[in-house]
């Protein structure tokens, strides 16, 4: 086959040969010893072999494999540069310092892995040209075991590509709260079947794990620090978010949808993760989390069919979730529209506004938040931006002597509300919300609220419809669409 | 209803390693403008021979091998064989100069197609040589032959093959891993710059040169020689002709019809020289607007296109034959851009090109917010230009409701 010709050529020119093992195992770990060539190898210098390969080595994986030795970045790029369908790559113990990006390209089924967070390290600090730091395109990825640090731009990117599995990866910048560390750090977009779990994102000045139009993910027991938003859920579908703890961020999670984009977020549950201290001064150079008030636990923008259940939120000083239509971002309604015949996925059972623009999608609905723990929040709004982030601003000036509610819904365009009478909230976008340990909920005409504030006419909480629980007639028991399902992901 | 709008009058209210090898000694030679890529007058023919590999396996180590060009004393020489060939308007990397040229086997042809990319045969060979001028003012001169791309179409799909060239020009060794090297070069306005000059690995051609097909496979693809780019004469040594006219001729493309009947973009150069010595208000309007269309079909269409695999999720679409304002970027919101808006809220504010996303991420030098991804680390100021004029024209609505 191609493949095996490619890389037996490859080792032909190193002059390595296969070790003891019968099946198509190669390495290459001898390559610094036995080459001669005087001026490849400028990178690795005199090299003493510290390769350490005691977690994970080609005699543990089955197929073709390739071992990298400890720093060896011409093996490294030589290895992916010339790989093609299902070759395993191991990384030994090690630091690699790397100017330009580790790609995949026109190869699947690639397995990519180090021997843990702590013991491989691919280093970019030193990238002068504009290249993410670990850069995919190809079906049955996986990468395991290292840390990706210092890019300039995304930490890991990957694209377009289905099955994706992303385990202990972590990702970071050095720098805490620059505007000049990369945009997000675990990137998987325009995927299917992706899973991210046991790993970490530190200090990314946009997302630290952003899932982007992407249909089928599991994202479970992750850790998200120091970065503007915590985890980023977008323009996805069947998305399962579980066992995460977001702290020390500017917003802790947002699920959301960008106006225009045709894969329409749907059927995403959030459930038994900590969303704490999410008070990180807002340091987004641009883009929709620039918006994000300090202090943030959760944010639903112009999504739906989506459960928040049995998650601790705490101590998050601006609030902890906010449910959002998607005019208060982008007021352009036409922008929002998706021609039907690009619309990718289900939508029909959305029952969302169509016209001869197409669907739209700005609309927040059928949300159910439950079960979930609050304490702390809501005490200190990030109301110092008006210009960049007018939500901080207008909670802050409404809530001035008590606490946030926890729970708060900015409606838009909800066709009846009412601050004193319940049955004058149609709640036509089942908006449900209940049975919350020390949650409280307030619902809110934003539209009016802002317009208030801007007359200097400061609304009060008075004018907010704050009912007892369990919130009445804020209580929903059909979603547009029916119940949200397990969420499943297809791996080989 | 937005709430910066409603609440913005408030705020008035309140509150190296590789690189040391290189001598970037320059060789000498003599080639044309950078805004084109013609290496026009520093090409021969002057051997005999086959070009002769396998297209479904890895090339031979030296490019000398595949005997299809040398570069010798400041010049190129081809193979009889080889049809040197020039873009109307050609992808901005660094100011660095382009030569191409194209192989087909003996008894095969090209087949015309009049959108799209030319439908080459199975053992097609292109190369595509980087050279860097060291003073664009004079970019005849000190010429220092950095890199050959050698794209294969296999009897599946292309393949590209980067070869990067010995210091002392005389040959080129096939590498796949790839360099960032520094280039001191003086601009064409004079300006010294320094170039953080990437050869790509070969994983990063396929960052360009990639599409998803109708049936969902992702394949290679070659991005420049259209029937619309190719269109265009060619100083060849026994005179000048039209390219494709050329090709025809020589047997090579078939199904070409009347040469009046096939398209053309922007020849660059002219305007590139209009641009550079009157400014960019002294094109015809007509003529700007569409060298601005073809500068982005160029320039930022081969990921900016509805059937790219990256750029996609940016929903902005580029190609010279986009036309839905909303897909162009007019009035957008960016997508996923972070450090890529530069704070802006718009790809496209008709009339404020400094206001929209799209010029600002063209024109910035800023690494993290730079349009193209990869290939470039200076300022394109013709290109920066053309953009800007053309979002000042814009026969739009404005942002506001």
């Amino acid at each position: 086959m191609k493949c095996n010709a490619l890389i037996a050529l490859s080792l032909m020119a190193l002059g390595c040969s296969d070790d003891t093992e019968s099946k198509d195992t190669i390495s290459i770990e001898e390559e610094a010893d036995t080459d001669t060539d005087t001026d490849s190898d400028t990178d690795t210098g005199d090299v003493v072999d510290d390769s350490d390969y005691s977690n994970l080595s080609c005699d543990d994986v089955e197929g073709d494999c390739i071992g990298i030795p400890s720093g060896d970045t011409d093996a490294l790029f030589e290895a992916v540069n010339l790989a093609e369908d299902d070759l395993t790559i191991i990384l030994s113990a090690g630091t690699w310092t790397l100017d330009n990006a580790v790609t995949i390209r026109n190869a699947d089924g690639i397995v990519f892995a180090g021997q843990g967070m702590d013991e491989t390290i691919l280093d970019f600090s030193t990238q002068t040209v504009q290249t993410n730091g670990v850069d995919v395109v190809g079906d049955r990825f996986t990468i395991q075991d290292m840390t990706i640090q210092d890019s300039r731009k995304d930490g890991l990117r990957v694209e377009d590509s289905d099955q994706v599995i992303i385990r202990a990866v972590r990702v970071s910048w050095s720098e805490t709260g620059s505007d000049e560390n990369g945009a997000y750090g675990l990137y998987p977009v325009r995927c299917s079947n992706v899973l991210i779990e046991d790993s970490e994102a530190f200090n990314a000045s946009d997302a630290g794990i952003y899932v982007g139009q992407t249909q089928y993910t599991v994202v479970r027991n992750n850790l998200a620090t120091g970065n503007v938003a915590g985890i980023e859920i977008e323009n996805t579908q069947y998305a399962d978010v579980y066992g995460n703890t977001t702290t020390g961020n500017t917003g802790g999670m947002l699920i959301f949808d960008l106006a225009g984009n045709p894969v329409i977020g749907r059927d995403i549950k959030v459930h038994d993760n900590i969303i704490e201290d999410n008070n990180h001064e807002n340091f987004a150079p641009g883009g929709t989390v620039a918006q994000i008030p300090a202090g943030t636990g959760l944010v639903l923008l112009a999504t739906r069919r989506v459960e928040v259940e049995n998650n601790r939120f705490a101590n998050n000083n601006t609030g902890d979730i906010a449910i959002l239509g998607g005019l208060a971002i982008e007021g352009n309604q036409d922008s929002w529209a998706i021609p039907v015949e690009e619309v990718v996925g289900d939508y029909e059972d959305l029952d969302l506004p169509t016209d001869e623009l197409g669907v739209y999608t700005h609309e927040v609905s059928n949300i159910v938040v439950r079960n979930n723990t609050h304490s702390g929040s809501g005490t200190a709004v990030d109301v110092y931006d008006l210009t960049a982030r007018p939500l901080g601003f207008l909670i802050g000036a409404i809530y001035q002597d008590v606490a946030v509610d926890s729970i708060l819904y900015m409606e838009i365009g909800e066709s009846a509300y009412s601050a004193t009478d319940a049955a004058g909230n149609s709640n036509d976008f089942n908006i449900c919300a209940g049975e919350n340990t020390e949650g409280t909920f307030s619902s809110m005409d934003v539209e009016t609220m802002s317009s208030r504030l801007a007359a200097f006419d400061i609304p009060t909480i008075d004018e907010l419809f704050r009912p007892a629980a369990p919130f009445a007639p804020f209580d929903c028991s059909a979603l547009t669409g029916g119940e949200i399902g397990e969420i499943e992901i297809t791996v080989e | 209803m937005h709430l910066h709008r409603i609440l913005l009058p408030l705020a008035f209210a309140c509150a190296g390693t590789k690189e040391d090898e290189k001598a970037n000694a320059p060789v000498q030679g003599a080639l044309d403008s950078g805004d084109t890529d013609t290496a026009q007058e520093i090409t021969d023919h002057g051997f005999e021979g086959d070009v002769d590999f396998d297209p479904d396996e890895r090339p031979p180590e030296r490019l000398s091998e595949l005997n299809i060009l040398h570069w010798l004393d400041g010049r190129f020489v081809h193979n009889n064989r080889v049809i040197p060939y020039a873009l109307n308007s050609a992808l901005f990397s660094d100011h660095a100069q382009k030569h191409r040229t194209i192989w087909i086997p003996e008894g095969t042809s090209i087949q015309y197609t009049s959108s799209g990319v030319l439908d080459f045969p199975v053992g097609t060979a292109i190369t595509k040589t980087f050279l860097m001028p060291h003073d664009l003012r004079e970019p005849r001169e000190a010429l220092e032959i950095i890199e050959t791309r050698l794209l294969i179409r296999g009897s599946e799909e292309w393949q590209a093959w980067p070869y990067i060239w010995l210091d002392d020009g005389s040959d080129a060794i096939l590498d796949v891993t790839g360099e960032v090297r520094t280039i001191e070069l003086i601009d064409p306005d004079g300006t010294p710059q320094t170039a953080n000059y990437l050869i790509p690995q070969r994983n990063q051609c396929v960052e360009c040169h990639e599409i998803r097909q109708n049936d969902g496979t992702r394949q290679m693809t070659l991005i420049g020689p259209q029937a619309r780019t190719l269109n265009r004469t060619y100083d060849y040594e026994d005179g000048a002709e039209n390219q494709l006219q050329h090709l025809s001729t020589l047997g090579m493309l078939t199904g070409m019809p009347r040469l009046d009947d096939v398209p053309t973009s922007t020849d660059m150069s002219a305007v590139a020289e209009t641009v550079r010595s009157l400014g960019v208000d002294a094109l015809d309007p007509s003529v700007r607007d569409q060298a601005a269309r073809d500068y982005m079909d160029i320039n930022c269409a081969h990921c900016h296109n509805p059937n790219a695999v990256e750029g996609v999720s940016s929903q902005v679409w580029l190609n010279h034959d986009a036309d839905d304002l909303f897909h162009l970027g007019v009035c957008k919101r960016p997508s996923s851009a972070g450090e890529g808006t530069g704070g802006l809220d718009y790809d496209i504010v008709p009339g404020q090109p400094e206001q929209s996303v799209l010029w600002y991420r063209t024109m910035t030098t800023n690494v993290g917010a730079m349009m193209p991804q990869i290939g470039r680390s200076l300022s394109d100021s013709v290109g920066s230009q053309l953009i800007a004029a053309w979002i000042t024209h814009l026969d739009a609505p404005d942002c506001s409701e």
